[in-house]
């Protein structure tokens, strides 16, 4: 007869289990995504994954209001333009931390490599239901050499980029899956990789302003300049930077149970907050200089240079005095606020140069179709919903107990 | 080019040039604001030489720290925290703590509300007042092995949290420094005077220091309460 044994207490939970469904069985995992915010991710899915299959089964003519007078919509103007801008934050970030020894920005670097990585992921996403032949998409890049095309300059410095981030990513991931010595290769490349990084990230994100050099006599002269990739450039870090403050503020509230408590979340806000306040002065400027060089003041008393207007004063000049009084004071809540002002003004310029602005001389006006409008939005919901799944297993938030003392990235 | 074109094209120049060095004459003002201290101004002092008083012979006040009313004192820091602590009259009224239970890291404090709590030996707690608004954003680690460092040394090893503050120039109004604190100080070690009971004989009447734990020494029975009550955070209703 065998002695008596005990059971443990705890049964052994499967590696299923333990790392995919947060501790659960699969059954009650189900049950817990039953959830408000969920079933809004999913009806929005449900209705826009078959849209974007219908643009692939069907095509852009079909799904689109495109047209040979307006190729670009919103599928490039705020899914490629915005997003990257927006994901600036990893390149931003990493900068600052690695390459400056800002320490203090250590905890949100990781929640901001995420936020660029998925975006640049997303971004892609788009271009590929942007474009007409996507299949194609490597012949320019690997078969087909156009070096003197700033196109060929993205397509590379994205794909290259999109390397990156994912290999930024890395340290987490193997952290989730409990390889160190993984781990300890990933942390030891942080430095090369942030280097090559801002290297990358300084060509393609002033290279998307440079597209628009190209057309002259399309895109309105207010936004036209020679100077838009400088425009682009200078844009994208105040973008990086509101994007790393509304992420982070909202992951608070979102991921209680998987933050770092001793995080002085609102002290990197406000710092951050400093940042784009100069940023965003410094681009103002540079911005007044263009309407200045191209002798356009007259056109600011049109209804083009009111909305510039708009632009200027209340999306670039406002969020910049806001976010300087916001730090001075210490107030984190106008800072967060400001930042998503600030990501909004991001978003309408880029929509501006490739679409509101663009062709405003034809009377073929481009208005997106309900298709494309539903196609982002599910891929925005897509990338949100990503993060979580990152979120709520990695940890992007948190440190883990066992690497706290090593050099953690 | 016609001459009228040269003379445009300088006022364009002139223009551009106009706007670079408006942008730096802007530029290093906005740096400085925006750079600026994120504590107040009103709470800097100068700590090369920070002369330490005893107001009323009893209690310790250093000139660089500000006080509230409730017997916690801030000090400003150059990160835009500020550090708070118990000041000297609390530390010798409650004496020797067996726990001390500060807000969490992330939690908000408000000037004059209750925001930590000192337990003393004999199990019973008195709570104390946040001096200013803000969030709390590191604790003394020190703290945590022996609580009693508040008391034993209340100005140094013993502060009790780091704060960024959200309205530090609003809260100033509620603050004393220099020789209002001196006076303040004064005001606190009469009212302590008041409670001292015939019985108690010449506690310290006669020009000798406090002893740690004076609200114990004064009403063994209702010490709590009369510390609460010293330290603004009794109950209303309640008697000392």
């Amino acid at each position: 007869m065998s002695s008596p044994t005990t059971a443990p207490a705890v049964p052994a939970r499967s590696w299923a289990s333990e790392k995919l469904f947060l501790g659960m069985s699969f059954w009650e995992y189900l049950k817990s995504l039953a959830t408000p915010g969920n079933f809004l991710a999913g009806l929005i899915m449900a209705i826009g994954v078959p849209l974007i299959a219908y643009r692939f089964i069907f095509g852009l003519g079909a799904s689109t209001n495109l047209s040979q007078t307006n190729p670009w919509g919103i599928w490039i103007g705020f899914d490629m333009l915005s997003g990257v801008a927006l994901a600036a934050g990893g390149y931003t970030l990493a900068t600052s931390v690695y390459i400056f020894g800002l320490e203090k920005y250590h905890p949100v670097v990781r929640p901001a490599v995420l936020t660029g990585f998925l975006g640049y992921l997303f971004a892609v996403l788009g271009l590929m239901a942007d474009l007409g032949r996507p299949w194609n998409l490597p012949v320019p890049i690997f078969f087909s050499w156009g070096g003197p095309s700033v196109m060929f300059e993205i397509a590379w410095c994205v794909v290259l980029y999109l390397t990156v981030l994912g290999m930024e990513f890395l340290p987490p991931v193997f952290e989730w899956l409990g390889w160190p010595k993984a781990r300890m290769w990933a942390v030891r490349m942080t430095i090369g990789l942030t280097v090559f990084g801002v290297m990358l990230s300084t060509l393609h994100q002033s290279s998307l302003g440079g597209l628009f050099l190209m057309a002259p006599t399309k895109l309105h002269p207010l936004w036209y300049s020679p100077f838009i990739p400088a425009y682009f450039f200078i844009s994208s870090i105040a973008a990086g930077l509101s994007m790393v403050i509304v992420e982070s503020a909202l992951s608070h509230r979102a991921f209680e149970s998987r933050i770092d408590h001793k995080t002085d979340i609102s002290g990197i806000a406000l710092g951050l907050a400093r940042g784009a306040s100069i940023v965003l002065f410094a681009y103002f400027f540079v911005k007044l200089q263009g309407v200045a060089d191209g002798g356009r003041w007259a056109l600011l008393a049109t209804p083009y240079g009111y909305w510039f207007l708009v632009e200027m004063l209340g999306f670039i000049l406002l969020p910049s005095m806001l976010f300087a009084y916001g730090a001075r004071h210490s107030n984190v809540t106008l800072v967060r606020w400001t930042a998503a002002w600030t990501v909004l003004g991001i978003i309408v310029n880029r929509l501006n140069v490739s679409v509101i602005a663009m062709n405003w001389n034809v009377p073929d006006r481009y208005f997106p179709s309900a298709i494309e409008v539903m196609v982002s939005i599910t891929l925005v919901t897509i990338g949100v919903s990503t993060f979580r799944w990152i979120v709520n297993r990695m940890p992007v938030l948190n440190e883990l107990p066992e690497y706290r003392d090593s050099a953690s990235h | 080019m016609i001459p009228h074109d040269i003379l445009t094209l300088y006022s364009a120049k002139m223009l551009e040039y106009g706007i670079a060095v408006l942008f730096l004459l802007l530029f290093i003002p906005f740096w400085r604001y925006v750079q600026g201290p994120a504590s107040a101004p009103a709470l800097a002092t100068a700590r090369s030489r920070v002369p330490v008083t005893r107001a009323a012979e009893w209690f310790l006040t250093p000139a660089d720290r500000f006080f509230h009313r409730g017997h916690a004192w801030l000090m400003g820091g150059d990160d835009g925290l500020v550090t708070v602590g118990l000041d000297d009259f609390a530390a010798k009224l409650v004496g020797p703590l067996s726990r001390l239970s500060l807000p969490a890291v992330g939690a908000s404090v408000g000037q004059g509300e209750q925001a930590w709590r000192m337990t003393a030996a004999d199990g019973r707690s008195v709570d104390m007042l946040s001096p200013v608004d803000g969030t709390v954003v590191e604790l003394n680690p020190a703290l945590a092995a022996s609580p009693d460092l508040a008391e034993r040394d209340p100005y140094g090893e013993g502060w009790l949290m780091k704060v960024r503050p959200s309205r530090l120039r609003a809260n100033r109004i509620n603050l004393m420094a220099g020789r209002a604190v001196h006076r303040w100080m004064e005001e606190a070690a009469a009212g302590l005077r008041g409670h001292f009971a015939p019985g108690l004989g010449a506690l310290a009447q006669d020009g000798g220091a406090p002893v740690a734990g004076m609200a114990r020494a004064l009403d063994p029975e209702g010490w709590d309460r009369l510390a609460a009550t010293l330290l603004l955070t009794a109950e209303e209703g309640s008697d000392a």
